[in-house]
């Protein structure tokens, strides 16, 4: 189960420092006590996620996880922290019971990903992957896939006239 | 660069990769440079005057002495400011800007990385540096430098959106996101560059990246008779380059998108005149933009906010989505390129 086999080509290091940038992220978004600094740091995870994704050839879902998730999501989240109060919270008690529960728990879920990922056998696909993954992306999604694309299109219009009204309504209501 | 990929890893190839990037470095800085001088002299002209002429032969180095000057100036960090993010903003401005590059083709075998998504990837790069004049402004602690900041966020997002819609037009035609694809399809003669069946979207790029880049008529994160000078009040020093440095970098690479987009990239106007280097039909038609850039700069008046945002998305967006209509009809009556 435990049987590592390296070999150091440029695929690797990307590999390694991406994972760590994203772990690393992560873990500064839980700790710092700034909600900013929060932002910023899921902000970094973000990108080191689109890093691995290019590095598993992915550019598209990749570049568009860059430009929603950093340059929106993100924006929106600093954005309203702008607009809220600007002093730090203060520092919560620490509850032990609860905190060694998670930390079980978080130890839990590690082993069994651990397991499932170490035994799971990834078989490679019959036909070769295409070339221009962007492409073939594309063509499924306005072919085989067109109704979901635009049911989930209805949605989006749906909850952003949505988004509209209810702004609306309060503006005609001070 | 696939080939580097499954190698293994040695110095060679990393000193590679080190050379490639500091030759862009040096190609930019030196850009960066004579475009500041240019600017001021074209400038200058046209308000009939004489711009900068003392330093060096004809003025030429000005701009150097400028940079020497800031970055020999006192590096001043405000007591109530948020000192790691004041400190971790200009890089996190640069940083994008210079990435960027990567994926420009110059010429057909001049190009660090070939990549599918060409395009998004600018756009997706470009808007860590909104993040990043967000963070400036707001770590500031100045009310100014935040009022900036938040101007130019709420800019530069709204003007993305018809941005990247006027060039839906072009990666229909072209059927590629790919910026060397989308030249290759505008072989020929001048009249097959997309500026001319694009027309509407080449106005709405037009318009847009003149916004993005958030110079005049749409410098209102920088406003000096509102804001001072926006998000970066409180910058001085090497800091203050370095923002400086990433939106002439924006300058260059918005440029070179215009070039390889809608003026057919280093294809030469006529095929018989192709004995001339692509790479110098490629410098001017970027030479031309960004002196419409500095043109536009030097007669048109600042908008207001409100007009603003009312020209993004009440009139670039309709024009945008219209352009990509027609251009559907028209690939489906005339076939593609038609």
């Amino acid at each position: 189960m435990l049987n590592f086999n390296i070999d150091f080509t440029g695929e690797f290091f990307a590999f390694f420092l991406l994972a760590v940038c994203a772990i690393v992220g992560a873990v500064l978004a839980v700790n710092f006590t700034k909600v900013v600094h929060m932002a910023l740091s899921l902000a970094f995870t973000f990108v080191s996620l689109a890093g691995l994704y290019v590095v598993l050839q992915a550019e598209f879902v990749a570049f568009v996880q860059v430009l929603l998730y950093v340059g929106a999501v993100t924006i929106l989240m600093i954005f309203g922290i702008m607009m809220t109060k600007h002093q730090s919270e203060g520092q919560e008690r620490g509850r032990p019971l609860l905190e060694t529960l998670a930390a079980i728990g978080c130890l839990c879920l590690f082993g069994i990903l651990f397991y499932a990922i170490r035994s799971a056998g990834f078989a490679k696909p019959d036909v070769p992957l295409p070339d221009n993954n962007t492409l073939s992306i594309g063509k499924l999604l306005y072919s085989t896939y067109a109704i979901p694309f635009e049911l989930v299109s209805v949605l989006l219009t749906v909850a952003f006239i949505g988004a509209v009204a209810l702004a609306k309504r309060e503006e005609d209501q001070p | 660069m696939q080939r580097y990929w499954d190698s293994p890893v040695s110095w060679g190839h990393a000193g590679i990769f080190l050379l490639g990037a500091l030759a862009v470095l040096a190609v930019v800085i030196l850009f960066v440079t004579y475009a500041i001088y240019f600017e001021r002299k074209v400038i200058g002209w046209m308000q009939f005057r004489q711009g900068p002429n003392r330093t060096g032969p004809l003025g030429l180095l000005q701009t150097v002495a400028d940079v020497a000057k800031l970055l020999l100036k006192e590096d001043t960090i405000p007591a109530k400011a948020d000192k790691a993010l004041f400190i971790l903003a200009p890089a996190l401005a640069f940083m994008p800007s210079f990435l960027v590059l990567a994926i420009i083709p110059y010429g057909l075998h001049l190009q660090f990385a070939d990549l599918n998504v060409g395009f998004l990837y600018y756009i997706a790069l470009s808007g860590i540096t909104t993040i990043a004049i967000v963070i400036a402004g707001w770590a500031s602690n100045n009310k100014y430098a935040l009022l900036g900041g938040m101007r130019s966020a709420a800019q530069m997002i709204s003007y993305e959106v018809p941005l990247v819609m006027s060039v839906v037009g072009v990666a229909m035609m072209a059927g590629s996101l790919n910026l060397r694809d989308i030249v290759l399809h505008q072989a020929g003669y001048f009249w097959h560059w997309n500026f001319i069946p694009q027309i509407v979207g080449f106005a709405v790029f037009v318009v847009a990246a003149v916004s993005e880049l958030n110079r005049t008529p749409f410098d209102l994160p920088e406003a000096e008779s509102e804001l001072v000078a926006g998000y970066h009040v409180e910058y001085s020093g090497f800091r203050f380059a370095f923002f400086m440095l990433s939106e002439y970098i924006y300058v260059y690479a918005i440029a070179c998108l215009g070039t390889i987009l809608f003026l057919g990239g280093w294809n030469p106007p006529f095929p018989q005149l192709d004995f001339i280097p692509g790479l110098i039909w490629f410098a001017l038609k970027f030479a031309c933009i960004v002196f419409f850039l500095f043109w536009i700069r030097a007669t048109l008046p600042r908008l207001r906010v409100d007009q603003l945002m009312g020209l993004a998305w009440k009139v670039l967006l309709p024009l945008a989505i219209a352009n990509i209509f027609l251009t559907a009809l028209g690939i489906e009556w005339f076939g593609k390129g038609g």
